[in-house]
């Protein structure tokens, strides 16, 4: 690790080479005949516009904001509580997934029949908070130092001072690391509600409204603003997490490898997981069947799960659907396959090479957050236009919603290497490529997987939303296509289906992931 | 490892749906803030689903509403903006508003499979604004002439689509559709050949970017639909029938403000309706005086006569939707 200042500099070095790439490719209109704006073009026509921003700003933060916070109330409250009652936390598990899982796109027309006003932003800025602020309070809550509980059980502390004095201390770094994350989450959540639900105010009003004029500059102004505040949440929510990890935790090294995983099943005989796993999946149907009789929608618009069933199999036209479903699936699925796939090949090779080359991470990093940040209807044009509407267009935009959680994910595992045995290695003369051979290495394979349960869900949604704005196949186009006959049977069908897929994934994956956590990393 | 007691347990779930019930007041409280607050008084609320964000579509309800047209009726509007995720027809169903700007296909569709209590009372277009749009080099002048071309389709209008390609005796695979994501960029680029949106509006675009664009109605090509009808549910027809009177005669009063002058409002919304859209007043200008056309008739705005409901009617069964003269009604028309 280098001094601060000299990362810095680093940092503003490689960031200007971007700035010069980046202005040289628009000026020479080298991409998509000149789909792709110089930054000076975006810059001014940001400026031309500034008259335009302050409201719809305003109106995303506001219930970005709102989100946020009662988002990681609610996560942070959850993932305490679920620490201490584990069988709670396997009962909501289905739930949590879910949330985690369901593609966000799925849910907008639904929370816009169900809510007015700005509740359906705020109820999107909530799920995409939810589940890693959850988990990662989860895991901080739990995984202490074991030596520092019994120091307080020793001096006759309960498991409340255990939990107040040592666990959430012990937490706060993880905590700002889901937090860090549910930011920009919270964000884009938001967006998407404003783009598709015809909100006055609001920066994915102003995207929709500026679609139509065929101006990449303008489109590229609004998605690098959203990217500068996800870009500052995550700057600021990173710095208090290291701040904390500084004080908190400068004298002890945790026992425990930090594992992302939610509690493993292990305890429990066959028979006892069995009916944790069905009460867990029926939490999933009585939440959604209760939700619905709360809200009093019309029957024809909301369907439970019973309604779902009775569509598919009983309905006049559950045939027809059925076949409809199942081809959609058939093309939707191993697209989401290969685009996981890549991307997660793309972030093995790129932890490493930044493991080894710090200095590419730092001028890759805007990129990776544009990527994160960037609503992909104004990338669209620019998609089409370099790569067309075939497979391929779909395995990028499945790419690049998948890489960048993978990518964090594995760079965090090859550096969070147990300091002790790099020691050991170096102190016997190992060199850079060595330490990264031998031990970051299969650290980072380990975490090839929990990258993977990480970024199945987004996968399918990357699929479903090159679906429905370049390709026309698939899921997403049947989702769409199924809003303009209003065919709700189908909505609905549509979207349990897609979290059925995505949690099924999740949990192989993670099934898959302690198995061989087992046999390698005890 | 935790040794807690059942009354501990009850005592923190409790605890817990405490701060659930207070943090849904709290996002209750928040998301009420942002909506208007009723005046009270003498006059009915009325809310309208409108089909999408606000530009010349709407003009003629913006007016009603700045120049009291509304209020004078007695209404209290709570005008509702549409976007891609917007369907008009599920706010009918589920209560969020009871009248909505629809199309008819999908309207009557939703009458025809599923029972919904729709009544049409009336239509903004007499002639759909929707068409095929491209670029003039493309030689693209009736539907016949997508036959090997690349057509963007809005998902949520395959209806429409699939009636003209019956209607003209194309195939489905005689040409390749691909979604249309409302960004012009890749008809310019020649990346698609034509796209299907409302001619009321992309030609401008296209003609700033510098081409020229050509563009024909499908309803000249026998797709013979009204756009942005007015459907109100069963319910309101019974309960508010004079509301629904009285919102016809204010927003027909508006619209006839509206074409005294096409440019002049627009330019009166710049700081309004009409502010940090996104779009330009140009462009809404050129909106507005697209659409007079489409809208004019001998019975005057919103008029539906007995031939253009029959119209389509006919263009609805070409692909297969069945629909009848009483799913219209005509009657409140008749009364403004």
């Amino acid at each position: 690790m280098s001094s601060s200042t000299g990362s810095l500099r680093r940092s503003a070095g490689s960031l200007l080479i971007v700035v010069v790439v980046w202005e040289l490719v628009g000026k020479l209109e080298l991409i998509a005949g000149g789909t792709f704006p110089p930054l000076s073009a975006i810059f001014g026509r940001l400026y031309d516009d500034r008259a335009d921003y302050p409201q719809h700003l305003a109106a995303t933060l506001r219930s970005a904001g709102i989100g946020f916070a009662v988002g990681s109330v609610i996560a942070i409250g959850c993932g305490i509580l679920f620490a201490q009652f584990k069988m709670l936390e396997r009962i909501f598990r289905g739930v949590s997934i879910t949330f985690f899982a369901v593609p966000l796109i799925v849910l907008v027309p639904v929370l816009l029949l169900a809510f007015q006003g700005t509740m359906p932003r705020i109820i999107l800025a909530i799920i995409a908070v939810y589940f890693p602020v959850m988990v990662s309070t989860l895991i901080g809550v739990r995984d202490i130092d074991p030596r520092l509980a019994e120091v307080i059980r020793v001096s006759g502390g309960t498991d409340r001072d255990v939990m107040r004095f040592v666990r959430l201390r012990a937490a706060l770094p993880a905590i700002f690391a889901g937090l860090r994350v549910g930011g920009p989450g919270a964000l884009l959540g938001v967006m998407l509600v404003e783009f598709g639900g015809g909100v006055r105010w609001g920066l994915g009003t102003y995207l929709l409204g500026s679609l139509g004029r065929g101006e990449p500059a303008r489109l590229w102004g609004i998605g690098l603003l959203a990217t500068m505040i996800a870009g500052i949440s995550y700057g600021v929510f990173s710095w208090f997490g290291a701040y904390f990890l500084r004080t908190n935790l400068s004298t002890t090294v945790s026992m425990k490898a930090s594992s992302t995983t939610l509690d493993s099943d292990d305890r429990y005989t066959g028979l006892q997981r069995l009916v944790l796993g069905i009460a867990s999946f029926c939490t999933v149907l009585v939440l959604w069947s209760g939700a619905l009789r709360l809200m009093n929608l019309s029957p024809v618009v909301a369907r439970g799960p019973v309604a779902v069933v009775r569509y598919l199999f009983t309905g006049a036209r559950g045939a027809d659907a059925r076949d409809r479903l199942l081809s959609a699936l058939g093309e939707t699925l191993p697209l989401a396959g290969i685009g996981l796939m890549f991307g997660l090949l793309a972030a093995f090779v790129l932890a490493l090479l930044l493991d080894l080359f710090p200095i590419v991470g730092s001028a890759f990093f805007p990129f990776a957050l544009i990527s994160q940040s960037m609503p992909l209807p104004a990338l669209t044009p620019l998609i089409v236009l370099v790569f067309g509407r075939s497979v391929l267009a779909t395995v990028v935009v499945t790419f690049s919603v998948t890489f960048f959680p993978s990518y964090v994910t594995i760079a965090q595992a090859l550096s969070s290497s147990p300091q002790g045995a790099i020691d050991v290695a170096e102190s016997y003369g190992a060199r850079r490529l060595q330490v990264l051979r031998f031990i970051r290495l299969p650290q980072a394979i380990g975490s090839l997987l929990t990258a993977a349960r990480l970024a199945a869900p987004r996968a399918l949604l990357g699929v479903m939303i090159a679906e429905y704005l370049a390709t026309g196949n698939g899921l997403g186009n049947l989702l769409n296509e199924s809003r303009g006959k209003l065919d709700y049977g189908m909505i609905w069908t549509v979207g349990a289906v897609s979290v059925t897929f995505a949690v099924l994934l999740t949990q192989i994956i993670s099934k898959l992931e302690r198995q061989i956590g087992r046999k390698f990393l005890v | 490892m935790n040794q807690l007691s059942r009354r501990q347990f009850i005592g923190r779930s409790a605890a817990g749906g405490a701060t659930l019930l207070g943090l849904s007041a709290f996002l209750n409280a928040c998301a009420k803030s942002d909506g208007k607050t009723s005046s009270g008084g003498s006059a009915s609320p009325l809310s309208m689903q409108a089909a999408w964000i606000n530009d010349a579509e709407f003009m003629g309800y913006f007016i009603a509403m700045t120049n009291g047209y509304y209020a004078a009726e007695g209404i209290e509007l709570n005008y509702l903006s549409g976007g891609p995720d917007v369907i008009p027809e599920s706010s009918l169903l589920s209560g969020i508003a009871p009248l909505a700007l629809t199309t008819p296909d999908s309207t009557i569709k939703a009458i025809v499979d599923d029972g919904a209590p729709f009544v049409i009372v009336g239509t903004q277009y007499q002639k759909n604004p929707i068409g095929i749009v491209s670029l003039k080099k493309s030689n693209i002048n009736e539907p016949k002439d997508l036959i090997g071309k690349t057509l963007a389709v809005p998902p949520v209008n395959t209806i429409t689509v699939e009636a003209m390609l019956k209607i003209s005796g194309v195939d489905k695979s005689q040409l390749t559709i691909v979604p249309y994501a409302y960004d012009p960029t890749p008809l310019i680029k020649g990346e698609i050949d034509a796209s299907m949106d409302f001619t009321t509006n992309v030609p401008y675009t296209i003609s700033q970017l510098g081409e020229e664009a050509s563009s024909f109605l499908l309803y000249d090509f026998g797709v013979t639909l009204y756009n942005d009808t007015v459907v109100v549910t069963k319910d309101a027809l019974s309960s508010q029938r004079e509301l629904i009177v009285k919102w016809l005669r204010a927003s027909r009063k508006g619209w006839e403000e509206n074409f005294k002058d096409t440019t002049k409002y627009p330019a009166m919304f710049a700081d309004s309706y009409f502010k940090g859209t996104g779009r330009t007043i140009e462009n809404e200008v050129f909106f507005n005086g697209a659409q007079q056309p489409l809208m004019e008739s001998d019975g005057g705005f919103f008029s539906m006569s007995d031939e253009g409901i029959e119209n389509n009617l006919r263009a609805l069964s070409e692909i297969g939707i069945k629909g009848t003269k009483e799913m219209f009604d005509t009657s409140l028309l008749a009364e403004i």
